[in-house]
C-alpha cells in the first residue's frame, strides 16, 4: 500500500544526496525507518478510530436494544405517548418531529442557500466574492450553544412581537435557528460545485444564445447537481444532530408538534434534557439510548448516500 | 540528545524526590488518608467544592474529586460503588414523587436550599397561594387575571422531570400536586441557569428556582401565601418551600469519608463558607 510513498522518499533523499555518496546508504537507511514509523503509526492511529466507532455502535447498540426487553417495537415506534415516569415509552413523536423540524429547515434554508451560491459563484463581481467567502466560512466555524443564545434572546421575543404568542418556542423557532446554523455549510459547497462546472459549458451556453438566466438555470445547475444534492445532505445531517441551539427554542416538551409555535422536544433535545435525570438501570434509560441509536443510523445513512452520489458523479464525468 | 536525557531524569528524579522529602515534614502528623469521590446535585456542588478545598489544606494525603450531573445520579453513584458521597436535594432513602427508595443507604443532612416562585417582571402579582400554584402549574389557571393580574396569558416554565428543584417544589410548594405539559405556554428547561433566562426573557413567565439565583430586575420571587421568601422566614418557620441537600452514603460513613461529612456538617464550615454561599446552616433550623 505504501510502496510508492517509500519510494518517492528513497528517491528524494538520493538526489539531495547525490554529492555525499558515503552518507547515501545510511541516510536512506534512516529514510526508510521513518517512512516505515509514520506508516505504522498513522495506521495504528486509523484503527483506533475504527475501533473507537466499533465501540461506540456496539455499546450505545447493547444498551439501546435492552429496551425492548420492556416495551414492545410497535410501541415503541408508533406510540405518540412519552410519559416516562408511567412508564410509557411512546418514541413515535420524537422521530415525527425530528422529521418535520429537518423538513421545515431545509425548506427554509435550501433556496436561499443554494440562491447565494449561485449568486457569489456566478454573478457577484470579485470583490464580493472575495468579502462573502471568508465570512461564510466563519460562520461555518461559530458553536452552535452560540446560535442557540442568540436564538433565545433575540428571535424568540422578534417571534412574539410578530406572531402574537405568549411563548414563541416551537419548530418554527427552531427550524429558524438551525437556517441560520446551516446556511453557511450549503452555500459554500454549492458554491464550490457550481465553481467546478467547466467553463465551456457557460460558453458553450451563451454561443447558443441563452441568457444569463437559462444558463443558470437549464446548464450550470443541473450540471452541478450532484455537488448541491451533497452540500443539502450534510447540511441536512448538521440539523438533525444539531442538540443545544434546539434545546434552547424548542421547549422541550415531549408532545407531537401541532402547530408552528407549540413547545415540543425532538430525539436529540430530548436525550440531553433527560439523560441526567434517569436511573442507570431503567427502562427510561435504555428507551433513550435506543433514541441516540436512531440517530446513529439516520446518520450513517445520509453519509452512504453521500458517497453514493459522490461515486456517481465520478463515474459520468 | 542522550545529554538531554540524562539532563531530564535527574531534574525529574531529583524533583520527585524533593517534593515527597517536603511533602512527607508536612504530613508527618496527619495520618488521615484517602480519596473521596462525590457525585450528584449541581445545586449543592458550589458547596462541596468549597468544602473540599478547606478540607484538604486540613488533610493533605485526602484526595477529593466531585463532580456534579444531576440529583438523581448522587444516589445512583454511591449504589454502583463509583462514589463514595451522593450529593442530591432530597433524601433518598425515603419514596419521593417518581423516585423510590435507595435501600441501605444513609442520608447525611449537610445544607438548608430554599427555594422561590419567581416571575418575569412584566407580571404584575406578587404574591400566590398552594392552591393558586396548584391551578397554575397544573394547567386549570391560564390567565393571570384569574390570580389577581393582569389580563396575560400565563407561561409556565419547569424543570424537566427527575430534577431536584422539581422534586421539591411539587412536594413543598404545590404540596404534591401534579405539573402537567400543555399544548401552548409550556416550556421546559434543564437547568436551573437556564431557568433564569427563560423566565428573564419571557414576558408574564412564572418559573421556580433555588432563592440565590433570584438575582438582578429582570425577575423577582413571588410570596407563598403572603410570606415572602427569604432566608429568615426559613429559618423562623414561616416559609416552607425549603429542602435539606444530603450527601447520600452506603450504610454509615466511615474514614476520611466520615471526617469530610464531618467538617461540612461543624459549626466552623456552616457559619462561615456555607453562609457565604447563600445556603443556610443546619443548625439554624432546630
Amino acid at each position: 500500500m505504501n510502496t510508492p510513498v517509500q519510494d518517492t522518499g528513497a528517491q528524494s533523499e538520493t538526489v539531495y544526496n547525490k554529492k555525499s555518496y558515503t552518507h547515501l546508504s545510511k541516510q536512506q537507511i534512516k529514510a526508510s525507518f521513518v517512512n516505515k514509523l509514520f506508516k505504522n503509526y498513522f495506521l495504528f492511529s486509523i484503527l483506533t478510530l475504527c475501533f473507537v466507532l466499533a465501540l461506540v455502535i456496539f455499546f450505545i447498540g447493547k444498551t439501546a436494544f435492552l429496551t425492548f426487553k420492556d416495551i414492545s417495537l410497535a410501541q415503541y415506534f408508533f406510540s405518540f405517548d412519552w410519559t416516562p415516569e408511567e412508564g410509557k415509552f411512546g418514541a413515535a413523536l420524537f422521530i415525527l418531529n425530528t422529521l418535520s423540524l429537518t423538513a421545515l429547515t431545509l425548506v427554509i434554508a435550501v433556496p436561499l442557500s443554494v440562491g447565494m451560491a449561485i449568486l457569489i459563484a456566478e454573478i457577484a463581481p470579485k470583490w464580493m466574492k472575495t468579502i462573502i467567502r471568508p465570512i461564510l466560512d466563519l460562520l461555518v466555524g461559530i458553536p452552535s450553544i452560540v446560535y442557540g443564545y442568540l436564538g433565545l434572546t433575540i428571535l424568540l421575543p422578534l417571534l412574539r412581537e410578530l406572531s402574537g404568542e405568549s411563548l414563541g418556542d416551537g419548530l418554527l423557532a427552531a427550524a429558524l435557528v438551525l437556517t441560520i446554523m446551516i446556511l453557511p455549510t450549503i452555500c459554500r459547497i454549492s458554491d464550490d460545485a457550481i465553481g467546478a462546472v467547466p467553463k465551456k459549458y457557460r460558453e458553450a451556453a451563451y454561443a447558443l444564445g441563452s441568457t444569463r438566466l437559462q444558463s443558470i438555470f437549464k446548464v450550470i445547475l443541473p450540471s452541478a447537481g450532484r455537488g448541491i444534492i451533497a452540500a443539502i445532505i450534510l447540511g441536512m445531517t448538521r440539523a438533525i444532530g444539531e442538540t443545544m441551539a434546539v434545546v434552547m427554542v424548542i421547549g422541550n416538551t415531549p408532545q407531537l408538534a401541532k402547530s408552528l409555535f407549540a413547545s415540543t422536544s425532538v430525539l436529540t433535545s430530548n436525550i440531553v434534557m433527560q439523560i441526567s435525570n434517569v436511573e442507570f438501570d431503567s427502562t427510561w434509560n435504555y428507551a433513550l439510548h435506543m433514541m441516540a441509536f436512531l440517530l446513529l443510523v439516520i446518520s450513517f445513512i445520509l453519509i452512504l448516500f453521500i458517497r453514493f452520489l459522490g461515486r456517481k458523479g465520478g463515474a459520468e464525468s | 540528545m542522550k545529554f538531554f536525557k540524562k539532563l531530564s531524569l535527574v531534574t525529574v528524579a531529583s524533583a520527585v524526590l524533593l517534593t515527597s522529602a517536603l511533602a512527607g515534614a508536612a504530613w508527618a502528623k496527619d495520618d488521615l488518608k484517602g480519596k473521596i469521590t462525590v457525585n450528584g446535585s449541581t445545586a449543592l456542588l458550589p458547596m462541596t467544592l468549597q468544602a473540599a478545598k478547606e478540607f484538604q489544606k486540613l488533610h493533605p494525603k485526602v484526595k477529593i474529586a466531585a463532580s456534579g450531573k444531576g440529583s438523581v445520579t448522587g444516589p445512583q453513584a454511591v449504589k454502583k460503588g463509583i462514589a463514595d458521597i451522593g450529593a442530591c436535594d432530597w433524601d433518598a432513602s425515603i419514596d419521593v414523587p417518581g423516585f423510590k427508595a435507595f435501600t441501605g443507604q444513609v442520608a447525611n443532612k449537610v445544607a438548608v436550599i430554599p427555594f422561590a416562585t419567581f416571575v418575569n417582571k412584566s407580571v404584575k402579582v406578587d404574591s400566590l397561594t398552594t392552591e393558586q400554584l396548584k391551578g397554575i402549574f397544573s394547567g386549570k389557571i391560564t390567565n393571570w387575571k384569574d390570580v389577581g393580574g393582569a389580563d396575560e396569558d400565563i407561561v409556565v416554565i419547569t424543570r424537566s422531570f427527575g430534577s431536584g428543584t422539581r422534586v421539591n417544589y411539587q412536594s413543598k410548594a404545590l404540596d404534591g400536586g401534579d405539573i402537567v405539559k400543555k399544548e401552548k405556554n409550556y416550556k421546559e428547561v434543564g437547568s436551573s441557569g437556564d431557568m433564569k433566562t427563560a423566565v428573564a426573557t419571557t414576558p408574564n413567565s412564572i418559573g421556580y428556582i433555588d432563592l440565590t439565583y433570584i438575582t438582578g430586575s429582570d425577575v423577582k420571587a413571588l410570596k407563598h401565601n403572603g410570606v415572602e421568601a427569604t432566608t429568615d422566614n426559613v429559618i423562623n418557620g414561616k416559609y416552607k418551600i425549603w429542602s435539606y441537600g444530603y450527601y447520600m452514603t452506603k450504610g454509615q460513613p466511615t474514614g476520611a469519608t466520615k471526617e469530610f461529612i464531618e467538617y461540612v456538617q461543624s459549626k466552623k464550615f456552616q457559619d462561615s463558607s456555607l453562609k457565604k454561599l447563600k445556603f443556610i446552616p443546619i443548625s439554624a433550623m432546630k
